[in-house]
């Protein structure tokens, strides 16, 4: 095991752990109750509700982006596999049983550019966006620790 | 138009799937222009009836769309009646050509 690799590896998972602590944290803020499309349509006059949902969004996107782009390749190097294109890189995922299906991960990545509420002027797309994240984000979090939990048995870390 | 006849029987084929027959599809934006290189794919998609989860079935005609053509970048935007109408709309309406 190149002890590079190792390495990065131990540093992704901190940073995987802090993202997922603070994502559960915004997640906690924005979720108090149900985002519906009435809260969806206030963003624009509840200043504090649109900084929660700044954060809650930056953050679901940030680890998205950290486990798809960074510790998937990286998990996978290690484990010998070839790495090629995001797509590709999820397949092998989903073959490799860390996660449930490429397609839905894909899904979830492209319903992000719906979540940004300053471009995003109906309310009905932003809430339904916002709370796909939601219902997304265990499989998420799930996704990310089994291939940390993976690199430990296999004392790659 | 910038899309071979197999890539609109493919976005057809997969609008079909997800819909039903008959929903209009309509690429409008940079692959109109004949001129043009390259570019998204977008496609305006308009519904008669009212969509539950608007961000979830745009985003998976757009995945669906895009692992047909092989990673191409593909963006959907849907009509339908519960869903506020803006410019963009009005945009792809006039200008969009049906696929």
């Amino acid at each position: 095991m190149n002890d590079n690799l190792s390495e990065r590896l131990r540093f992704l998972k901190r940073v995987v752990e802090r993202e997922i602590h603070h994502l559960r944290y915004s997640s906690g803020s924005v979720f108090v109750s149900p985002f519906t499309e009435k809260r969806a349509a206030m963003l624009g006059e509840d200043e504090a509700l649109a900084e929660k949902l700044e954060a809650y969004t930056s953050r679901f996107c940030r680890l998205q982006d950290t486990t798809g782009d960074k510790l998937l390749p990286l998990w996978l190097r290690a484990l010998g596999e070839r790495t090629g294109a995001v797509a590709d890189n999820l397949d092998r995922a989903e073959k490799l049983g860390v996660l449930d299906s490429a397609d839905k991960w894909l899904e979830i990545r492209q319903t992000r550019n719906q979540m940004i509420h300053e471009y995003i002027e109906s309310p009905q797309i932003l809430a339904d966006a916002i709370n796909t994240a939601h219902g997304y984000e265990e499989t998420l979090v799930a996704f990310a620790l089994a291939m940390l939990t993976d690199a430990e048995r296999r004392n790659l870390l | 138009m910038r899309l071979t006849d197999t890539q609109r029987q493919t976005i057809q084929n997969i609008v079909t799937d997800e819909l039903g027959p008959g929903v209009s599809v309509k690429l409008f934006g940079s692959r109109l222009d004949d001129a043009a290189r390259g570019g998204d794919i977008d496609l305006f998609i308009e519904l008669d009836e009212p969509v539950k989860h608007p961000a979830q079935l745009a985003a998976r005609l757009s995945v669906r769309i895009m692992r047909a053509m092989y990673g191409r970048k593909v963006d959907v935007l849907l009509s339908a009646p519960n869903l506020s109408e803006q410019a963009i709309h009005r945009l792809a309406r006039e200008q969009g050509v049906f696929v």
